[in-house]
């Protein structure tokens, strides 16, 4: 059986990469090109993140729980540095990307995760009642 | 001015995430240690925690740069 914390990971992974996937159709067929690529780059970087950070919340706990000592942070300063550097390149080619899209595609990743949270809050709660 | 700016904004953010998050995870640390078998809840607990204490210092970090190159 999968723990809570390891559906929780898949979920929002599949969440995020059914966003990138309608994403990818938007800036295919519709007209606003600039944005879609803006949101599609942020998106790309915010899955980066949402990526590291549940493998680095898995190793922290894995190293706790074995009675070891941890050795690596939480990837904050990675964390960081992959969203300026899409900034960087949406400054960079500004001519394709939309430098307020991209920070909308950044903190994507932490409105599924919210709005992943509450459902499953909602849920629980639901089947708990029943 | 950008450069005062950036740097204004970046150091703050990065003392709150840095309070934030040593308590979040400190707390989880004792808990896990504490208790093993609850690892899967608590870690989804910190997970939660830590994504909502840094995402605005990321979006501070990005605020920062795009003032020192306006």
């Amino acid at each position: 059986m999968m723990s809570n914390f390891d559906s929780m990971v898949t979920r929002q992974r599949k969440w995020m990469l059914y966003w990138l996937a309608i994403l990818v159709l938007c800036a295919g067929f519709l007209p606003y090109t600039r944005i879609f690529l803006g949101l599609i780059l942020g998106s790309s970087i915010s899955l980066y993140n949402l990526w590291l950070l549940q493998y680095k919340s898995e190793k922290l706990g894995e190293t706790i729980s074995a009675g070891r000592k941890s050795r690596s942070g939480l990837g904050t300063f990675s964390r960081m540095a992959a969203a300026v550097l899409a900034v960087v390149i949406a400054m960079r080619f500004e001519e394709y990307f939309h430098l307020y899209a991209v920070i909308i595609g950044i903190v994507s990743s932490y409105l599924i995760m919210m709005i992943d949270f509450i459902v499953y809050q909602i849920t629980m709660r639901n089947q708990k009642e029943d | 001015m950008g450069a005062l700016a950036a740097a204004i904004a970046i150091g703050l953010a990065a003392l709150g995430a840095g309070l934030g998050n040593g308590m979040i995870v400190s707390k989880t640390v004792e808990g896990i240690a504490r208790q093993p078998e609850l690892r899967g809840p608590l870690q989804g607990t910190m997970f939660i925690g830590v994504a909502l204490v840094e995402a605005i210092p990321i979006i501070a970090a990005v605020i920062a740069f795009m003032a020192i190159f306006q």
